[in-house]
């Protein structure tokens, strides 16, 4: 048997995989991320996009910073 | 602050709520904290200060969590001082410390000196327990664990919390606020002008360097600790390393390390590339901010919440939930803080605002999920740890209100921000903003705060937390004499689940060794019996053999055979086997706790809404399909429910099967007299019994046979063994299995 790392909750040594596989999940979400990201258009300027909050001219949500 | 959205006016009813919302939590705040407590004595045996008639075997005393063997340890003293004992971390159960005491050891004090290292989190702590043989013994007390936390390690954990905590909130930051806010495509390298990229990579670099160094010191911190050595000795010997390989402390802190590294390699890269790849900033700072969420998890996994005695894997998913709201939330506060006087420099006046409104707007909605969630896993978190009103007035009650102060202060300069943000209200509040210097130097006192607070939390975690009380019935202990031997024996902790069997054994007064000692459990309820144990001789006449028979509460009986063949004395305990003297391994939970776990669903749902929301979009909600999905639900829930209820009833169905509980029940105990009565009555009364071909049968069947079908067997007989004696009463025919079941091989 593998020598204990992490595990000491209820599972046992099931803890060690689940908190491996949870390890797994965001590292993967990493990458995922990171080629999303990566090969996203630019969309900032582009006027056909509509903002996702919803505001007035007072309390705007989007302001392009110069 | 600015967890409340700046609304438009025709949200005005939004903004009431969020309002509400913002006094709910400060509410909520001043009453329940996170907490990561150090661990615990649940049981221990024998209970401080007791006065025990006669010597113990042993001392043992059980955790909440597991220890650091390597760095734990019991020296038990008398009352002049000298070392009688000495033990540790037992091999078989990592929660358990125990010390072998010689036996008869002279009447007085003896104290239990308790050096005890957590392996969760390497608390180390020292405490000592008194007991007497014999009677009290005035003016000898136990030394309670100190409350108070180690000044060096309330820093590094500051630091660390700090710094993963702005790391956190400044990759949440840029993704989730800023770029969604002012992004524009001009900027090729993070899609922000330059002067706020430099900003942000300032700043993810020197809480970077901060949080190597806090990690750093707490390996120091804890090398220290563990090993009692000055800094000096830590780092000259290279005692560190043992720390690092060899306990659970520096498994995690390895893991935090790595993915800290893993951040900066990124970080590293997104600024290499950002003049030849300006496309993949982005990119990497999206990664890492999924980095940095799984790297605050390393604290919980850390933390007793891994220990914890309730629903364990909720208790770690909460202590997570809560450090990545806490760095959405208090993390983001700070980098906005620092972010702001950069950005908007080149604007003022109205100009200034919409920017500025702009970013807030984003961020509040944001802030305000995160409160939800430190507010609703603080509630849970506090529920399972805090036991009684009285541990307020503790030490611990004392850093809690430290760190409720500076969080009243952080809400206050939050409301001020809010109101100084709102045209209609700035003028109520413009004399105050006036007096602090306008809003970039009250930002400041903003940020200095969150650090404030972030430091009160690290206090609060290097802070023991009042152990609650565990009121336990002393370990089943009891003494016999019969023939040449005077039997004692203890069954510890004397509760269901493993158990330790100590027999002493006494001839004239004197400790008998080298004797053949078999021990054996039997719960005469059930007609059970387990298997017979050779008790090992330590020495002084000290037996020892350990079992897991005790399978549940009620009247369980100990045979125990002292000598081998004719000369065997047989001994007898009864026992009544209670709930309460089994160590405390899990607690059911409380209506608090499950309404806390409700609450904190509600939050995270609340949290998540905005990505459910869009999944809902996305779904095909055409009858069809509704019906098809709420069809396949309805039959997978049917399926798993019958399924359980299923697999429930083969299990009680198997276990009345192998075990059906017995017609008659063998209410005489299998004493010495018994076993002699018996053979009296089986030569006399039991034609054919005790030699013989089936006779030999019979007893080699014994393992397989239960007491009820040998009395079965007195009275109708079993192949050529004839009936007993009708003559004999029911009693009788017991004394006769008892016999008969003595005859079985060990």
């Amino acid at each position: 048997m593998f020598p204990t790392i992490l595990a000491h909750g209820a599972l046992g040594a099931f803890d060690e995989i689940i908190f491996l596989g949870v390890g797994v999940v965001f590292l993967v979400m990493m990458g995922i991320s990171w080629l999303r990201s990566r090969n996203m258009k630019p969309e900032f300027d582009d006027p056909g996009i509509p903002a996702k909050v919803t505001t007035t001219e007072q309390q705007p949500d989007r302001f392009k910073l110069e | 602050m600015y967890f409340i959205p700046v609304l438009p006016l025709s949200r005005r009813w939004r903004g009431r709520w969020h309002r509400v919302s913002l006094l709910l939590a400060s509410f909520l705040l001043l009453v329940c904290q996170p907490i990561h407590a150090h661990g615990y004595i649940v049981r221990s045996i024998p209970e401080d200060r007791a006065v025990l008639e006669r010597s113990p075997v042993r001392v043992q005393y059980w955790f909440s969590e597991d220890l650091e063997p390597e760095f734990s340890s019991i020296t038990v003293r008398d009352q002049a001082g000298n070392v009688v004992a000495t033990g540790g971390v037992s091999l078989d159960e990592l929660s358990l410390m125990e010390a072998r005491l010689p036996t008869n050891l002279p009447e007085g004090a003896y104290i239990n000196e308790l050096r005890v290292a957590f392996a969760s989190d390497g608390h180390v702590i020292v405490e000592s327990r008194v007991f007497f043989v014999g009677e009290a013994v005035g003016g000898v007390a136990g030394l309670a664990a100190s409350d108070q936390a180690v000044a060096l390690e309330v820093i590094w954990r500051a630091v660390v919390l700090a710094s993963l905590t702005l790391l956190l909130g400044v990759f949440a930051l840029y993704n989730l606020v800023l770029l969604p806010a002012w992004g524009s495509d001009t900027f090729a390298a993070g899609h922000l002008p330059p002067r706020v990229m430099n900003r942000l990579n300032w700043i993810v670099i020197a809480a970077l360097i901060t949080a190597f160094g806090g990690n750093l010191l707490a390996l120091l911190q804890q090398t220290m600790v563990f090993f009692g050595a000055d800094a000096g000795r830590v780092l000259s010997e290279g005692l560190w390393q043992v720390v690092r390989i060899g306990t659970r402390f520096g498994d995690t802190w390895n893991i935090r390390m790595l993915l800290l590294a893993l951040v900066a390699a990124l970080h590293g890269a997104s600024l290499y590339l950002r003049q030849n790849q300006p496309e993949t900033v982005r990119a990497f700072w999206a990664a890492n901010a999924w980095v940095m969420a799984l790297c605050v998890g390393t604290l919980s996994v850390a933390s007793h919440a891994a220990g914890s005695l309730l629903m364990p894997w909720v208790a770690v998913l909460s202590d997570w939930l809560h450090v990545l709201a806490v760095g959405f939330w208090t993390g983001g506060v700070a980098a906005l803080a620092l972010v702001l006087p950069v950005a908007l420099r080149p604007y003022s006046g109205e100009t200034r605002r919409l920017a500025l409104v702009a970013a807030l707007n984003r961020f509040s909605l944001i802030a305000a999920a995160g409160v939800g969630v430190v507010v609703a896993t603080g509630i849970y978190s506090a529920s399972n740890w805090v036991q009684s009103p009285d541990d307020l007035g503790t030490t611990y009650g004392g850093a809690l209100a430290v760190k409720l102060l500076l969080v009243g202060l952080l809400l206050v300069v939050g409301a001020l921000h809010f109101a100084a943000l709102r045209p209609k209200w700035y003028a109520r509040v413009s004399s105050v903003m006036e007096r602090i210097g306008g809003f970039v130097p009250s930002l400041r006192i903003e940020a200095l705060l969150v650090l404030g607070v972030l430091g009160a939390a690290a206090l609060l975690s290097a802070t023991p937390v009042p152990k609650p009380d565990f009121e336990s019935p002393p370990a089943p202990s009891a003494t016999q004499t019969a023939g040449d031997y005077t039997v004692a024996t203890t069954i510890t902790p004397g509760g269901t689940g493993v158990n330790t069997y100590d027999t002493v054994v006494l001839r004239d007064g004197e400790p008998v060794d080298g004797l053949p000692v078999h021990l054996r459990m039997a719960n005469p309820e059930r007609d059970l019996r387990g298997d017979w144990h050779v008790a090992e001789n330590i020495e002084d006449g000290v037996y020892v053999a350990s079992g897991t028979e005790i399978d549940r509460t009620g009247r369980w009986l100990t045979l125990i055979d002292v000598g081998e063949g004719e000369a065997t004395q047989r001994f007898v305990f009864e026992w009544e086997i209670t709930a309460e003297a089994a160590v405390i391994e899990t607690r059911a939970p409380t209506w608090f706790n499950l309404l806390a776990l409700l609450g904190m669903i509600a939050a995270i749902g609340y949290a998540l809404s905005p990505l459910g929301r869009r999944f809902y979009r996305m779904l095909d909600l055409s009858p069809v399909s509704v019906t098809v999905a709420v069809g396949a639900l309805l039959v997978t829930v049917v399926v798993v429910v019958v399924g359980i209820a299923a697999a429930e009833n083969v299990a009680q169905q198997y276990e009345l099967t192998v075990n059906p509980p017995p017609q008659i029940v063998n209410e005489v105990p299998p004493d010495q007299e018994s076993l002699e009565r018996g053979e009296r009555l089986l030569e006399a009364e039991c034609a054919g019994w005790g030699s013989g071909t089936d006779w030999d049968e019979l007893i080699r069947r014994l393992p397989r046979l239960r007491d009820e079908e040998l009395y079965a067997y007195t009275q109708a007989g079993w192949r050529t063994l004839s009936p007993c004696s009708d003559a004999l009463s029911a009693s009788e025919r017991w004394d006769v299995v008892n016999f008969v079941r003595a005859q079985e091989a060990r």
